[in-house]
């Protein structure tokens, strides 16, 4: 215990330690601010207008009426900022507010500042708007077909983006196959529904410099749109991310209040804050498309897969987003998970008049990994195949690259689907309950981080500065985002233990454009891997630094402990301070193909999961039992948030599977409300048994790779067979309601048709 | 959204609640728990000038059951108190399943038994906000002409979605009134109006006081299934009420059944009483489960289809039943 | 509207203060008294964010006429703490990873700690019922049951021996 920790060689015990997340006292306190926590002298209340119409032309806007309003500061519409902007730099579709035209009920129209709420809600009424209704597209299929009214004038047939693939020769593959099969699944709409509703502050200060407090995800895509829409210099905007409450994908883009809030605090002269209210949250949407795929798979007799054919088309809404990566991600995820040699896919990334999906929990990969899973056990079940040992025969022989050109290093879905079989019992219980029990099993995985990034510039995609006082405080100055997930505090772990010190001597700044690096914000689980890595460089070229300057006044070389080292470098003339980067290898950027550039990770994480349900047959309810998640995070950096981001994976799958839906009634959405968009309550969440497993990645941080998304999707194709193994009926649509459950049931009884 | 303008009065007697009724006229509104109206007041659809806050009047929240007599609860009575009560969970069960069931924890400390008796009618087309309800015009009930679920008609179907009143109909309660008329009780069964606007059969002036339960329906079997997509905060998408007298060789002696959440009224199932002096008889409860069907005529006001919630009042039918009228039975059962 | 004049009874602390009658509990506690660790998550009553205790028991401040709560005594997630000595929940919740976001934590540790005053060893049954009026988006409740069963472990150390229980 007396002995010091050496230094320089790290001691790695902060790595692997189940502690308190940094921030854990200002969230059970309730003393941290989240963004419509803070206030600002004089700051005004900001709303928006939303169009109560699907697809219309404003010919006209008066709003003289609400600009007159007694305590009405400022008023804004589209003409006046009609700069576009998009998270995709090929998809700047979106302006602040809509020019010219509206394309979904909830559409930004305009937006006021004003002194109190009930004050902006009357001056809302007093703004005259005269539009002339435009027909609306709501079924992608159908939206395909336009030729006129089109949602974007440069958008022929509504199209967004296609893709269309074919890697190996599927031709060859299926003639290769001894049975093929095609089904047709279809996942409906769901969103992040994160607790926090989007909050932003935004104020200009005498220097004109714009800073915006916001609920995001991105901070540094959002300054940058800022600057951009309201033609700034980037110099003179500043974003400050506060604790986020959820984020799940919903806050990783710009969001239009971001943008109104600072359009009008301009034009007003005072801060002006505009938290939605949770309605507008699900107009704000951005979440998981429904998404239609159409899958042939040809396996050998053995079940060995020969060739994959999929047909995805995808609702994506009014406007790009990150759809376009999210229709990318749908196909080429199809590989990296199992051996497929031979695959086609062709994908579509249709506009209609609904507000626009996004990145959720998963992105892309979900919907898709649902109907290859699903189809996958149901191939198992025709041939007389364990669905355990069918995955054990379309093993990855990692390291490898894959045929579209991802790279497989690290590859823990073997280990993954032995435990979770082991710790099941699965082999004593698939296919023995009695009639309304049952267990199934599916796999997923995931991308740690993006290997290419959005912006198209050469840079870090993270950048991680460290100082270092002369009594041993580090403080990291980062630009990740901590939104619930544990950012922070995975990096307070890395550069103590890198440097051999306890993590209370680490200070965390943190997603400050001003003050901190550049980070490219939290989305696609690219922070543990990304952020982790240019964390651990910073404390290793931090070590160096302060050895050098050290070893200026000592011969103790590398047995002097990190407090003395820091004690002796300090001098005059010392800085003890390092940075650190990451950016992802050439060799793990993927193919050259169009569309190449999304799927490549550095690293993917795995998942195998078995549900355990329990189906009343009168009723249709299907009640899960238990969830045993196996997942394969490289290295557990803290467990207990290991575990609770493969927990909250699961049980948000769980809820996509059988509860969760956004309904529609043609541009209407019939439940924009916790009361009728039902997250579950603890009376429908079960126990999840999370088990880590860590396949040390050769490039992560200590090992490590992404943890908080992967597991989301093998809930869904999981639940799904165990409720065939416990009744006999394959649901192809999510959810998986009781409604849906029961009419299969009767179907199944009137046919007598076991499939 | 916000709030509309409106001044609060707390009257600390039931007399001078009436007297502020009769004073602000068609403009003040009774709020107690506020977990129906105020959520209501955020969306828009109601807009009163005063609300009269019912929650200071003393001596309107109690549960009083002295032996032998009537079962009396006022109507501030919380429905946490009301699930609490071990009288009522012992000689009234299908009142206390009832209340167990309604909405979450947290509602059920803030709502009470008035409150819920009078809940307003839901719909997926009423209970939206003021923006979503402009963006389609209005509906029937509010702000429109039109039934968006039965289009053709001049009715509201909204549904009345309390938990209690079926428990209650089942247990043949009635309810007391108070105005400025001075007091009276009306049977349940005819408090509730099938028509999504007109809802109750109370005056504007008339404020409910409480309810009464005969002696004679203590120590009945009951209970309540209720149909949700999650097990709490939710409203009923379909419920089932059962309530039963049995001798000791499992005959009913008298039954009520009564379904909810499908009408704009909770509503008595007639076909019930051809339980009357008969043992368990699978053939009898389906024949009672159709009536239950033909009694409750869902539409399209909710998340579920109105064919699922039929299927679902058949099921619960059939499963209220056989635990009533089975349960310390079961041999009798297997005679039938 | 005129605004009236009302005494609250927060945290120990009786809090005057002028607002209009149709003010909501919940903005006046975030707005005018700066407790703003009481949250919005829908404004309807559906997600728990916003439980405050009244007189001890779990309720919605999203749903309260603040002029009609004067009588009683509220206790927001500000007055959970005794001094600088987290609660025992709030340890919990930290130590256990209850609070990812930490959104709902606010809510969660005052129904809890509701649940624990009046019943300190509820089965898991009882406890999945207490907690599910308060909806959480990141946990799955699974650390927020743990993060539980740790504070009754931690009161359990407090408690003197003869009230512990078999």
């Amino acid at each position: 215990m007396s002995q010091p920790s050496n230094f320089p060689p790290h001691n790695g015990s902060a790595v692997g330690a189940r502690i308190p997340m940094v921030d854990s006292v200002d969230k059970v306190t309730g003393a941290g601010k989240y963004a419509d926590d803070l206030t600002l002298p004089g700051m005004l209340v900001g709303k928006i207008l939303h169009s109560p119409h699907a697809h219309a032309r404003i010919r006209s806007i008066d709003t003289s009426a609400a600009e007159q309003l007694p305590g009405v500061y400022a008023v804004a519409t589209g003409r006046e900022t009609p700069v576009k902007y998009g998270i995709l730099p090929i998809g700047h579709d979106e302006t602040i507010f809509a020019v010219d035209k509206v394309r979904y009920i909830g559409d930004n129209v305009a937006g006021l500042a004003a002194d109190s709420e009930a004050i902006a809600d009357e001056a809302l009424r007093l703004i005259d708007v005269d539009y002339e209704i435009l027909p609306g597209y709501f079924d992608p299929e159908k939206s395909m077909e336009a030729e006129q009214d089109l949602i974007h004038e440069d958008k022929p047939r509504n199209i967004e983006k296609e893709y269309h693939h074919h890697f190996g020769d599927v031709e060859a593959g299926f003639a290769a196959a001894d049975y093929i099969r095609h089904d047709r699944f279809e996942c409906a709409e769901v969103t992040h529904a994160a607790l926090e509703p989007h909050s932003t502050l935004a104020r200009f200060d005498s220097q004109g410099t714009l800073t915006v407090w916001s609920s995001t995800q991105v901070p540094y895509y959002l300054m940058k749109t800022l600057a951009a829409t309201l033609q700034m210099p980037e110099s003179k905007v500043r974003v400050i991310k506060p604790l986020v409450g959820g984020g799940f994908g919903g806050k990783s883009e710009v969001i239009p209040l971001e943008l109104a809030a600072a359009v009008l605090a301009r034009k007003a002269g005072h801060p002006v804050k505009i938290t939605y209210s949770r309605e507008e949250v699900f107009y704000a949407h951005r979440g998981r498309p429904r998404q239609t795929v159409e899958l042939k798979t040809g396996v050998t007799r053995e079940g060995k897969l020969t060739a994959v054919e999929a047909r995805i088309v995808q609702d994506g809404g009014a406007f790009c987003g990150y759809g376009v990566v999210t229709i990318l991600y749908s196909g080429q995820l199809l590989n990296a998970m199992y051996d497929i040699p031979n695959v086609k896919f062709d994908g579509y990334r249709v506009l209609t008049n609904k507000p626009a999906c996004g990145a959720m929990r998963g992105h892309g990969t979900v919907n898709t990994r649902f109907a290859f899973e699903q189809q996958l056990n149901m191939i198992a079940t025709v041939l007389g195949i364990d669905p355990v040992e069918i995955r054990r025969r379309n093993l990855l022989q990692a390291p490898c690259i894959t045929v579209n050109g991802l790279r497989v290093l690290s590859y823990g879905l073997p280990e993954c689907i032995d435990k979770v079989a082991g710790q099941s019992d699965w082999n004593e219980k698939y296919g023995k309950q009695r009639f309304g029990k049952g267990i199934g099993i599916a796999g997923s995985h995931y991308v740690s981080g993006a290997a290419n990034p959005i912006i198209r510039a050469q840079m870090p995609h993270t950048t991680v500065n460290l100082s270092a006082d002369e009594k041993g405080v580090v403080t990291i100055f980062t630009g990740a985002s901590e939104i619930g997930q544990g950012s922070d505090t995975m990096q307070v772990q890395i550069v103590a233990a890198e440097l051999g010190i306890p993590v209370d001597r680490v200070k965390i700044v943190a997603a400050d454009t001003a003050l901190t690096p550049v980070d490219l914000g939290s989305y696609s689980s690219r922070v543990t891997f990304m952020a982790g890595n240019a964390a651990l460089d910073a404390a290793r070229n931090l070590r160096q630094v302060i050895m050098a300057a050290a070893k200026k006044s000592t011969n103790a070389g590398n047995q002097l402990t990190f407090d003395d080292a820091a004690r002796l470098a300090i001098g005059p003339n010392e800085t003890l301070t390092a940075a650190g980067t990451y950016a992802p290898p050439k060799d793990a950027q993927g193919g050259k193909f169009k569309g190449a550039g999304v799927g490549p990770s550095p690293a993917y994480s795995y998942s195998a999961q078995v549900a355990e349900v329990t189906v009343d047959t009168e009723t249709g309810e299907v009640r899960v039992d238990r969830i045993t998640a196996a997942h394969d995070c490289g290295k557990a950096i803290n467990p207990i948030n290991v575990e609770g981001q493969v927990i909250g994976s699961v049980w948000m799958g769980l809820g996509q599977a059988v509860q969760e839906e956004m309904v529609w009634e043609g541009g209407r959405l019939m439940n924009p409300g916790l009361l009728e968009y039902r997250s579950a309550s603890t009376h429908e969440s079960p126990p999840i048994d999370p088990i880590i497993v860590e396949s040390n990645d050769p490039e992560g941080p200590f090992g490590a790779k992404e943890a908080g998304e992967g597991s989301l999707a093998a809930t869904i194709p999981a639940v799904a067979h165990a409720i065939y193994d416990a009744v006999g009926v394959w649901i192809n649509t999510l959810p998986i309601t009781p409604e849906k459950v029961l009419k299969a049931l009767e179907e199944k009884k009137k046919t007598g048709v076991r499939s | 959204m916000s709030m509309p303008v409106f001044d609060v009065a707390r009257p600390r007697t039931l007399d001078a609640a009436i007297e502020a009724l009769a004073r602000y006229g068609p403009d003040v509104q009774m709020v107690a728990g506020g977990t129906d109206l105020i959520p209501s007041m955020k969306q828009g659809l109601f807009a009163p000038s005063v609300l009269l806050d019912l929650k200071g009047i003393r001596g309107l929240d109690f549960i009083r059951y002295p032996a032998g007599a009537d079962l009396r609860v006022g109507a501030l009575t919380r429905i946490s108190t009301l699930v609490e009560s071990p009288e009522i969970a012992r000689y009234f069960p299908v009142l206390h399943e009832a209340a167990k069931t309604i909405a979450s924890p947290l509602l059920r400390n803030m709502g009470t038994l008035g409150g819920n008796l009078c809940l307003d009618t839901r719909c997926l087309y009423y209970n939206q906000s003021q923006f979503w309800r402009e963006s389609i015009g209005g509906c029937i009930k509010k702000d429109g002409t039109i039934c968006h679920v039965a289009p053709g008609g001049r009715m509201c179907w909204a549904v009345f979605s309390g938990d209690t009143a079926p428990a209650l109909l089942a247990l043949n309660a009635s309810v007391q009134l108070a105005g400025p008329r001075g007091q009276r009780e009306l049977p349940l069964a005819g408090f509730y109006v099938n028509d999504g606007i007109a809802r109750i059969a109370k005056a504007n002036d008339e404020i409910v006081t409480g309810i009464r339960v005969p002696a004679s329906s203590a120590e009945w079997s009951g209970t309540y299934k209720k149909l949700r997509l999650r097990q709490s905060i939710d409203y009923p998408l379909a419920g089932v009420a059962v309530a039963m007298r049995k001798d000791g060789a499992g005959h009913c002696l008298e039954a009520r059944i009564a379904v909810n959440a499908v009408n704009p009224a909770p509503q008595l199932v007639r076909a019930a009483e051809l339980m009357q002096g008969r043992r368990y008889d699978a053939e009898l409860v389906e024949q009672i489960a159709h009536d239950a069907i033909r009694t409750g005529k869902p539409l399209r006001t909710s998340a579920s289809t109105p064919e699922y919630r039929r299927q679902i009042i058949r099921v619960f039918v059939r499963r209220a039943l056989r635990e009533v009228w089975v349960n310390g039975h079961e041999g009798a059962a297997v005679c039938t | 509207m005129k605004k009236e004049s009302v005494r609250l009874h927060i945290n120990g602390k009786i809090r005057e203060l002028e607002v209009e009658p149709n003010r909501i509990l919940l903005d006046v506690l975030r707005q005018d008294l700066e407790l703003t660790g009481t949250k919005r998550g829908c404004d309807d009553s559906s997600c728990g964010a916003c439980a405050v205790l009244i007189d001890g028991e779990p309720q919605m401040s999203c749903l309260m006429l603040s002029v009609s709560y004067q009588d009683q005594e509220i206790t927001t997630i500000e007055g959970v703490a005794d001094g600088s000595e987290l609660d025992p929940l709030q340890r919990g919740f930290a130590i256990e990873g209850g609070a990812q976001c930490g959104y709902c934590t606010p809510g969660m540790i005052l129904t809890a700690k509701h649940l624990l005053a009046r019943n300190p060893e509820p089965t898991d049954q009882e406890l999945n019922e207490a907690l599910s009026g308060n909806l959480c988006r990141c946990t799955g409740y699974v650390q927020i049951l743990a993060s539980v069963r740790k504070a009754m472990e931690l009161l359990r150390a407090k408690r003197p021996l003869e009230v512990q229980p078999r």
